[in-house]
């Protein structure tokens, strides 16, 4: 296939999930918007290295989510913290209002924890698909989704009993 | 598994279809017949559909820029130095062009050690002085005066 057409089925296929993917490492549009961006233009430099029968969904995931550390490290040396997380917009604000206590949940777990859970149960990716899109073992999957689901189910019971 | 009750963590990842087939198996045939762990496995189905369901409706259309923006970047012409590069990491024009680096530095070594070697000296210089060395009286009208000697006197 030439280099163009593969970029573009890309786009087509990937581009939304991996948009969707990037917005939900970044918490905003503009980084997610360039996460994006970069990781197709990669993708399209290095096309000949993808392998026909391999996980292309993992393969981008992976690079969003080198890009999404690079980026936190360089920002990390330049400020000496991390960045002040961003005004959520109000359509969001609404949205999470439907799911109060899974939204509350899902922001009290680590960045890691949350990153895996959703993979798993709304990417539905294999956690050997997992391992490789984090970059861990399978064994470190399974005992990071465990600790994570542990914590949802009591937060969102907790948070159900007593919203406040 | 226990011998009467999967684990949670089973459950989890029979939901997740990751158990091996016989593992699998045997969970679903219990699942079927005890009505408590029915229940936990509803409860972690309904957590992850209330995820699902969550992240879903927050989901957003990929912008129409972000498509634009690759699509420039990957029009853009590449610059000389790039495509230089990338025609180097081609075997056809790699070998060639480590094959003539290496003819370069071979021949090209060789030519400069030539030119940088010390002026050679003319073997009669060493049978000269031999000789003058040899002689038992050095200074003696027979014997042939020291080339160094003549060379000196005539740099002066």
């Amino acid at each position: 296939m030439e280099q163009r057409a593969f970029l573009e089925r890309a786009i087509e296929q990937h581009g939304k999930a991996t948009y969707n993917f990037a917005y939900r490492l970044t918490h905003n549009e503009a980084d997610a918007s360039d996460l994006t961006q970069e990781a197709f233009i990669r993708v399209f430099k290095a096309w000949e290295s993808f392998k026909p029968g391999t996980s292309f969904r993992s393969w981008i995931y992976r690079i969003v989510t080198n890009l999404h550390r690079d980026e936190l490290r360089r920002r990390k040396t330049r400020y000496q913290e991390e960045a002040p997380p961003p005004v959520q917009p109000i359509e969001e604000l609404i949205d999470s209002y439907l799911s109060e206590p899974v939204s509350h949940a899902l922001a009290k777990l680590t960045p890691e924890q949350r990153q895996i859970v959703l993979l798993a149960d709304v990417d539905e990716c294999s956690y050997q698909e997992i391992g490789r899109i984090v970059g861990c073992s399978v064994g470190t999957v399974r005992s990071r989704l465990h600790r994570a689901r542990e914590q949802l189910r009591k937060l969102v019971n907790r948070y159900m009993k007593s919203p406040s | 598994m226990n011998e009467t009750h999967p684990s949670i963590e089973q459950i989890v990842e029979y939901l997740h279809r990751e158990l091996s087939v016989s593992e699998d198996a045997a969970v679903h045939a219990h699942l079927a017949t005890c009505p408590q762990c029915e229940r936990r496995r509803d409860e972690e189905l309904a957590l992850t559909q209330a995820l699902r369901a969550h992240v879903r409706a927050q989901e957003r259309e990929l912008p129409q820029g972000v498509t634009a923006g690759i699509r420039h970047a990957v029009q853009r012409p590449t610059s000389f130095a790039e495509t230089f590069l990338r025609g180097l990491s081609r075997p056809v024009v790699a070998i060639p062009a480590v094959a003539a680096v290496a003819a370069v530095v071979y021949f090209g070594g060789s030519a400069w050690y030539a030119a940088s070697a010390p002026t050679p000296i003319e073997a009669s210089f060493y049978v000269d002085n031999h000789a003058a060395a040899a002689a038992t009286t050095p200074l003696s009208d027979d014997q042939p005066i020291p080339a160094a000697l003549t060379a000196n006197d005539e740099a002066r």
